[in-house]
C-alpha cells in the first residue's frame, strides 16, 4: 500500500461530501499527492480502489490537471508564474537564479539532495503582486532575490534539522 | 418517413424541413437521425446511434431557424414542430469545411497506407464536405505509431480525430475503463489504462466504431484494401448468441469478420472472438485431403475406412460446437438407422434441458423492469447478450440481480444485487428470489446457465419455472454450443455426453469431452485441422469451415438464422451435409440421395417441427452494406 492508514481513512470519508462519487476524485487525488509528492500507478489504483471507481478513469484526471504531479518533485516545490506581468518583472531572472541555488539545469529537474525542484507555472492570478510563485499551498509575492533565498535557506535548515 | 401522400403524421411526432424536405419523426427525435430519413448526409465523428450524444466532434454543424444566428450541432438538438434545418447552406457548409481542416490539421495524411483507406469517413467527408487544401502550415502534433493496445488492435494517435467514440463505448455500452483520455485539450490522446494491454472479450468493436484509422486490426493489419474484397452477411458461429457477422473474402481467403448491425440480436456489437478467431480458415496446414493411416488418399477409400471402422464396434460420435441443423436431420437419419445406438457428444454444451416452448427472445430483455442472471458469468457464456443486460440496466433503467457463488462482469453495476450460494444451490437460490422486492413489478428476465456444471439443471430449470410463474417473469436459458438448441430440437444430444466405453469413435471437430476415449480402437477425424487432443487417427477427413458451408444454426432464444458462405469450397473439401449423404447412401439408409441442401432443408422441415423455418429459408438479397459508422449512410 502507498498511502498511510491516516490518507486511506481521509479518501474513505470524501464521497459522503459529493452526490456523485466521481466529484471525489480529485480531492482524493490531492490528499494522495500530498502525502506522496507525486501520484504513481500504485497511488492511483489505490485511490480508484477506495472510491470503486476505475484506475483508468482516475488515471485520465490525473493526466488532465497540471497541478497533478506523475514524475517525482522535490520536497520543496516552487511553481513560478512566468506569465507576461511576472516576467516583465523578473520572473526568468527568479528562475535562473532558484535553479542555480538548488543546483538543476533544467526545469522539473529535483535537485541531487532530493529537497528541491522548480517549475513554471502560467497565470496564478496575482499579477499585481508579480513576481510570484506557489510554494507549500501558499502565494509567496513581489519575489527577489533575497527573499528566494531566505525560503531555500530556511528550506534547507528543516532538511537538516 | 416521409409523409405518406401528405396524411397527418401521427400525433407524437413533429414535423419539420430539412433543405426544402418535410419530414415527420417522433419527439424527441435528434436532426441527425432526422435527416437519414430523407437521405440527407450530415457528416459525423462523435454521433453515434448506439452512443449517447456528446457534441464533441462539432463536424455536424447545421443551420436552425428559429435558433441562434450561429450554427447548431445537429447531433445533440432534438427536432421541433416547424423547425427549419438547412445543411446546404453557405453558413452551414462554411462551418463543417472549416471543422475538417481543424481536423486535419494533425492528421498525417498517411492514407495510402491505413488500413481504414477506402472505407473511411474522415477521407470520404473531407472529399465531400472539406476544402481541396489546408491553410495551415503549422507543425504537426507527433506521437510514436503504432501502439499495441492489444495483440489484436494497433492504436495511432497522429490519427485520431479525439470522438471519444471508443472511450465511451467502453463506458457505456462495455462498462469497462480500459481506456481512457489522458492529458488535456490539443495534446489530449487516447491510451490504455496504465499503458496495460486491453483485457476485454468486448475490445474489437471499436474497430468498428473508430471513424479513423486510429485504431485498426493487427489481425488484418495490412492484409488486404476495402474495395478488393467482397463480403456477405453471416451468422457467427462461435457461440449459441448467433451475432450477424459480415466476413470479408479476397482471393478465397477469408481475411476479416466485422459486426453486422442486427437490433434482434447483437445491435452492431460482436465478441473478440466471432471477431478475430477465424485465421484457421486459411491456414496452410489445414486439412484439404482425406487420410488413412497417416497417407493421403480419395473420399472412396476414406469412406470405405470408415464404414468399415466404425461397423459392429460401440459408437461415440463428437459433434462440433457449430453443427448446423441440415447437418443434425441427416446425422438423426443415421442414428436411426445404421447407426442406431451410438452415443453422441456436443462439444461446449451445457446441461440445460430442452426449453419446454418459447423462450424469452434476446431483444425482450429491452422491456423488461428487472434482470435475473442465475449460475452464468454472461460475459464468458453470452457475450452479447452481457452487452444487451448492460444496456437493459444502465440505460432503459432495469434492475439487476446477479445469482452466482463468486463475482461476475455484471457486478460492476453499483446498484446490483448480488445473491450468493453454495455451488449446487442455484435452485435454491432461486427460490429464495420469490416475493423479493425488486421483482415486484415485471416483466422480469430470467437468465440462467448451467454453472459451468456445478448445478442440478432440471432442479434449476423447475425452480426458474416457479419463479416466473410468480414474478411475472420470462426465462432465458444460456445455452453455449453454438447449435445446442438445434440439437436439443433435433433431440440428438441427451443425459451424459461421455464417450467412456466406445470402442469406435468419429469425432468431428474437437473432441467434446476433451480428449479420445482410450478404449476406442479406431478413431475417425473430421476436422478443419488435426489437433494434438486428436491423437494419431486412422481416418482423417477434411472438414468445411463456417465460411464456406451452407447451412443454420437456431441460436439460444430458438431463432433459426442462415449461414452465407463466403469463400469457395475447394475440391475435394466437401460440405458436412454432402458429406453425411454420402455416408447415408453407403450404409443403404433410404432416401439419403440429395441434390442440394435445399431439398435437406425442406426434408427436415418435414420431418420435425422444430425445423418447420428450414422449409424457406430467407433468399440472400442484395449484399447489405456493412456497418461501419452507422445504418443510414447515404
Amino acid at each position: 500500500m502507498a498511502l498511510s492508514t491516516h490518507a486511506i481513512e481521509e479518501i474513505r470519508a470524501l464521497p459522503a461530501r459529493f452526490p456523485e462519487i466521481r466529484s471525489a476524485v480529485m480531492p482524493a487525488l490531492d490528499i494522495a499527492q500530498d502525502e506522496l509528492g507525486h501520484l504513481t500507478q500504485e497511488a492511483m489504483s489505490e485511490v480508484a480502489e477506495l472510491l470503486k471507481l476505475d484506475p483508468g478513469y482516475v488515471e485520465g484526471v490525473a493526466t488532465f490537471y497540471t497541478l497533478f504531479r506523475l514524475e517525482p518533485t522535490g520536497k520543496h516545490h516552487f511553481s513560478v508564474c512566468t506569465n507576461l506581468s511576472c516576467t516583465l518583472r523578473g520572473a526568468v531572472e527568479i528562475c535562473d537564479h532558484i535553479k542555480k541555488r538548488i543546483g538543476v539545469d533544467e526545469f522539473r529537474e529535483v535537485s541531487a539532495d532530493g529537497l528541491f525542484s522548480v517549475e513554471e507555472v502560467e497565470c496564478l492570478g496575482a499579477c499585481e503582486y508579480a513576481p510570484m510563485m506557489r510554494y507549500q499551498h501558499r502565494y509567496h509575492y513581489d519575489l527577489t532575490t533575497g527573499s528566494v533565498d531566505e525560503l531555500i535557506d530556511r528550506a534547507r535548515e528543516e532538511g537538516d534539522a | 418517413m416521409p409523409e405518406p401522400n401528405g396524411g397527418s403524421p401521427p400525433p407524437d411526432h413533429v414535423t419539420l424541413t430539412i433543405d426544402g424536405q418535410r419530414v415527420s419523426v417522433p419527439k424527441g427525435t435528434l436532426i441527425v437521425e432526422a435527416a437519414k430519413r430523407v437521405d440527407i448526409e450530415i457528416p459525423v465523428f462523435c454521433y453515434h446511434h448506439k452512443l449517447n450524444p456528446v457534441g464533441a466532434c462539432r463536424l455536424c454543424l447545421v443551420e436552425v431557424s428559429p435558433g441562434p444566428p450561429k450554427p447548431q450541432t445537429a447531433c445533440t438538438t432534438p427536432v421541433a414542430e416547424g423547425m427549419v434545418v438547412r445543411t446546404n447552406s453557405p453558413l452551414a457548409v462554411g462551418a463543417r469545411a472549416d471543422i475538417l481542416e481543424y481536423e486535419l490539421v494533425n492528421h498525417p495524411l498517411d492514407c495510402p497506407v491505413c488500413d481504414k483507406g477506402g472505407e473511411c469517413p474522415l477521407q470520404d467527408y473531407t472529399f465531400r464536405h472539406g476544402y481541396p487544401t489546408s491553410r495551415v502550415d503549422a507543425p504537426r502534433l507527433h506521437f510514436q505509431k503504432p501502439i499495441p493496445l492489444s495483440g489484436r488492435i494497433a492504436l495511432d494517435r497522429e490519427r485520431c480525430v479525439l470522438c471519444y467514440r471508443c472511450t465511451r463505448y467502453y463506458d457505456e455500452v462495455a462498462w469497462e475503463q480500459e481506456l481512457t483520455v489522458e492529458q488535456r485539450g490539443v495534446e489530449s490522446y487516447i491510451a490504455s489504462q496504465f499503458d496495460r494491454p486491453l483485457q476485454s472479450i468486448f475490445s474489437g468493436n471499436i474497430i468498428d466504431l473508430c471513424p479513423v484509422g486510429a485504431l485498426t486490426s493487427r489481425v488484418w493489419r495490412f492484409e488486404s484494401r476495402p474495395w478488393d474484397m467482397d463480403h456477405t452477411a453471416s451468422v457467427c458461429s462461435r457461440c449459441a448468441v448467433g451475432c450477424s457477422v459480415t466476413l470479408w473474402q479476397r482471393r478465397n481467403q477469408l481475411v476479416r469478420v466485422t459486426s453486422h448491425e442486427n437490433d434482434e440480436i447483437d445491435e452492431g456489437w460482436i465478441c473478440d472472438r466471432g471477431r478475430f478467431e477465424y485465421t484457421h480458415v486459411n491456414d496452410p496446414d489445414r486439412l484439404r485431403v482425406p487420410r488413412v493411416a497417416g497417407r493421403d488418399t480419395t473420399w472412396d477409400v476414406a469412406l470405405d475406412a470408415l464404414t468399415a471402422g466404425l461397423r459392429g464396434r460401440s459408437l461415440g460420435i463428437s459433434l462440433p460446437r457449430d453443427v448446423t441443423n441440415e447437418e443434425l436431420h441427416l446425422l438423426g437419419r443415421l442414428l436411426a438407422g445404421p447407426w442406431k445406438g451410438a452415443r453422441v457428444a456436443l462439444e461446449g454444451r451445457t446441461r440445460l434441458p430442452a426449453p419446454g416452448g418459447e423462450t424469452l427472445r434476446i431483444a425482450g430483455i429491452d422491456g423488461c423492469r428487472a434482470v435475473v442472471v442465475v449460475a452464468s458469468d454472461l460475459a464468458d457464456d453470452a457475450p452479447i447478450v452481457n452487452l444487451r443486460v448492460k444496456k437493459a440496466v444502465a440505460k432503459l433503467g432495469a434492475r439487476l440481480v446477479v445469482v452466482n457463488p463468486g463475482d461476475i462482469d455484471l457486478d460492476r453495476w453499483p446498484a446490483a444485487v448480488h445473491v450468493r450460494y453454495e455451488p449446487g444451490g442455484a435452485a435454491a437460490a432461486v427460490r429464495g428470489l420469490a416475493g423479493h422486492e425488486l421483482l415486484a413489478s415485471g416483466p422480469v428476465a430470467i437468465l440462467w446457465g448451467d454453472g459451468r456444471g456445478t448445478e442440478d439443471t432440471a432442479d434449476l430449470a423447475a425452480a426458474v419455472a416457479e419463479l416466473a410463474s410468480r414474478v411475472d417473469g420470462r426465462s432465458m436459458p444460456l445455452y453455449r454450443a453454438t447449435n445446442e438448441r438445434g440439437a436439443l430440437a433435433a433431440d440428438l444430444v441427451h443425459g451424459v455426453d461421455d464417450l467412456d466405453g466406445c470402442e469406435a469413435v468419429l469425432c468431428w471437430g474437437p473432441p467434446a469431452t476433451g480428449a479420445i476415449p482410450p478404449t476406442a480402437t479406431f478413431v475417425a477425424v473430421w476436422d478443419t485441422q488435426l489437433r494434438p487432443e486428436h491423437g494419431q487417427p486412422d481416418v482423417v477427413l477434411p472438414a468445411a469451415s463456417f465460411a464456406e458451408t451452407q447451412g443454420s444454426y437456431t441460436n439460444l432464444e430458438g431463432r433459426v438464422q442462415f449461414l452465407r458462405p463466403v469463400l469457395r469450397l475447394d475440391p475435394p473439401l466437401r460440405e458436412g451435409w454432402e458429406l453425411l449423404c454420402e455416408i447415408g447412401q453407403r450404409l443403404e439408409v433410404p432416401d439419403m440421395d440429395f441434390a442440394g441442401i435445399f431439398q435437406v432443408q425442406r426434408a427436415a422441415a418435414q420431418a420435425s417441427p422444430a425445423f418447420s423455418a428450414l422449409a424457406d429459408p430467407p433468399a440472400p438479397g442484395p449484399v447489405p452494406t456493412p456497418v461501419l459508422y452507422g445504418p443510414a449512410r447515404p
